[in-house]
């Protein structure tokens, strides 16, 4: 029994590493975002360059940021938001790009690049996937009953001016549940750099949102979608995509419930999914095809026709589906990108102040 | 007569408690509209489209694939432990072998998922193996705990069993290896069976430990629901629960109606053979008392 066991045992690691061993050049392992690809994107890669992908799909920056951590983890491509790649790239994870294996990166929206090196200086290690934006999602029936037609619709005034604020309480207020993207907004609409690290600055922030938080139903960063879909709240600061997936659903429900997205003419935050190299890939030409691959107009557009996020390439905008292109919440003018910001990178320091600042806004003491 | 006693209620409520989210979530596989939770009609659409789902369904079958694999080396693995902790009575270290047999069952999946995460990785710096993470790392993974559950309940029925038969087939003549496979497994067969099972299960919902250890190519079924799930649940989701609830039911039932066939032609064959035991003796020598044949 013990010499069968050894054997048994034997066998199934030789086998084990004669699996692992098999590992050819023609290989991809590509870890992204679920739902986050056109159906046919990888097919027309493979039928193209004769490489395999293998495709997975990740659920948070958390689970994705444990695996690249721990090392080793096997893939090529991985698309980390914007936030969480500055951390990566300080603790070392990414390899820098090599911009002339990248004849498509012309494409790029040059406006985005530069938003989105506020976490990559230079763009030297990764480049913008899709994009959106941090924005006021309203109902505007309710919203223009409330606060007569002239409401600050396209203003942060709307939210942060606590007499309107106290006005919309009865319709419903939410805020996403997140200090490191929340207070910039706050600073901004201030006056002072969203990357401030004055503990006066952030302090004022801090009270922005302290006055008006007997008006605010709840902090989330996720159930408002529902909520705006049903009536149940009038107005969230949210994400661009999730908004737009709220009036979705408002329309497909057929509910009456109607649904619109502003970005404040002061300025609003933004994110970026970025897609990078891991310094420890093991095939870093394919991961290279793969990135020019994705930066081709044609392809890009299929991926946002499909997902409904906005890419972050100017070449592309043409072949987007008309109403996609057309609707200023994903696709914002040009003088609008320019006001946008991404969400900065604080120390350690600041987004301790920042966290701490932001429990006591939700205890509202 | 009280036609509703207080019994009968809680029966129908604590079925209906753990039934019903199941009911529901079968109905609304066949709902025609994308949202989960507004109701758009009868449809089949979502279980045609788990036909082209390919990640959806790759990621299926390897659960199902690293769930078999999982019972066969926990029900080994802990039969044996179980067999060491029950037969050798006294060995240095015993005590402290069996809280290590059992301490998966306590630790928090998270601590066993980051240590086996950080063993995988020095392994790979170490001894150049496993090369990556995948299949082979989530069925080790896997198999440590589930060996724990599966030593727990063979350890019990190994203390129930009579020594008495093992010591008569040792008698005879039968040596250690022919008594642990001739009298001793078929034994304690049920057990195996309950432990091969249970280990199914657990590897098929287990997500904790799977996120930890999987590599590329290696996402299972509960990874893939629970990453699609950030933009709302599909009804596609729904169509595979449901499909898994009906082989799971089916698969439950097949053993059910087959140990049931079987415990019957048992009780029928023990019948014929006292039947024929007593004739027999009753022709061959009716002074003799009658010997009472062994139920099993």
């Amino acid at each position: 029994m013990k010499r069968f066991g050894r054997t048994l045992l034997t066998l199934s690691l030789l086998g084990a590493m004669a699996g692992g061993a098999q590992a050819d050049d023609k290989v991809l392992r590509v870890y992204n975002w679920s739902d986050y690809i056109a159906p046919d994107t990888l097919k027309k890669f493979e039928a193209e360059t004769g490489i395999h992908v293998t495709y997975d799909v990740f659920d948070s920056n958390e689970t994705l940021e444990a695996r690249l951590l721990a090392g080793k983890s096997g893939y090529d491509i991985v698309v980390p938001s914007n936030s969480f790649l500055a951390k990566q790239i300080k603790a070392g994870v990414y390899q820098p790009l090599d911009k002339s294996k990248l004849p498509n990166w012309k494409n790029l929206n040059p406006v985005l690049l530069k938003n989105a090196s506020a976490s990559d200086p230079d763009n030297a290690h990764a480049f913008p996937y899709m994009w959106g934006s941090i924005g006021i999602g309203y109902n505007p029936e309710k919203v223009r009953q409330t606060l007569g037609t002239d409401a600050p619709l396209n203003s942060w005034e709307l939210l942060f001016k606590p007499e309107n604020a106290e006005k919309l309480k009865a319709c419903g207020i939410s805020f996403l549940d997140s200090p490191t993207e929340m207070l910039p907004a706050a600073l901004h609409y201030l006056g002072f750099p969203v990357n401030s690290q004055d503990k006066q600055q952030i302090a004022q922030a801090q009270d922005v949102f302290m006055k008006i938080r007997p008006s605010v139903a709840y902090f989330h960063s996720s159930k408002y979608i529902s909520d705006l879909a049903n009536g149940n709240i009038c107005v969230a600061v949210g994400y661009s995509g999730d908004v737009l997936q709220a009036r979705a659903r408002a329309e497909e429900a057929n509910n009456g419930v109607k649904i619109d997205y502003s970005i404040p003419k002061e300025g609003a935050g933004s994110f970026y999914d970025m897609v990078a190299i891991p310094r420890d890939a093991s095939n870093v030409d394919n991961a290279y095809a793969f990135m020019n691959f994705l930066m081709r107009p044609d392809i890009i557009a299929e991926v946002t026709n499909s997902v409904g996020y906005s890419n972050a390439n100017a070449a592309a905008t043409p072949l987007v589906d008309e109403a996609i292109r057309n609707d200023p919440a994903s696709y914002p003018p040009q003088e609008v990108l320019a006001t946008l910001y991404a969400i900065p990178d604080q120390p350690i320091t600041v987004q301790r102040l920042m966290t701490r600042g932001w429990t006591k806004v939700k205890l509202g003491k | 007569m009280k036609r509703f006693s207080f019994s009968t209620l809680m029966l129908v409520l604590g079925l209906l408690f753990i039934y019903l989210p199941m009911l529901i979530l079968v109905i609304y596989s066949f709902n025609a509209s994308k949202l989960v939770t507004v109701w758009g009609g009868w449809s089949l659409k979502w279980y045609l489209g788990l036909l082209d789902n390919t990640q959806l369904m790759g990621s299926v079958a390897r659960s199902l694939e690293i769930a078999c694999y999982t019972a066969v080396a926990a029900v080994a693995l802990g039969t044996l432990a179980a067999f060491v902790l029950t037969r050798v009575t006294r060995f240095k270290g015993r005590t402290l072998f069996g809280g290590l047999v059992t301490a998966p069952l306590v630790m928090p999946e998270v601590i066993t998922g980051l240590s086996l995460l950080l063993l995988f990785v020095a392994m790979a710096q170490m001894i150049g193996w496993p090369q990556e993470r995948g299949l082979m790392t989530i069925w080790i993974a896997h198999t440590t705990f589930c060996a724990a559950y599966v030593a727990v309940v063979v350890s019990a029925r190994l203390r129930e069993l009579d020594l008495s038969i093992e010591e008569a087939a040792m008698d005879l003549g039968a040596r250690p290896f022919k008594v642990f496979f001739l009298i001793t497994i078929p034994m304690i067969a049920p057990s195996l069976a309950a432990g091969g099972m249970m280990s199914f299960a657990l590897s098929l919902d287990d997500l904790v430990l799977a996120s930890f250890v999987s590599g590329p190519g290696s996402t299972t079924l509960p990874m893939e629901v629970f990453s699609a799930v950030r933009l709302g649940v599909k009804p596609e989701i729904n169509a595979v629960a449901s499909l898994i609830l009906l082989a799971v039911s089916l698969v439950t039932f097949l053993v059910w109606y087959f140990s049931r066939k079987a415990e019957a032609n048992r009780k029928r064959a023990i019948q014929e053979a006292m039947e024929q035991t007593a004739s027999e003796t009753w022709q061959a020598q009716p002074k003799q008392p009658q010997r009472t044949p062994a139920t099993a």
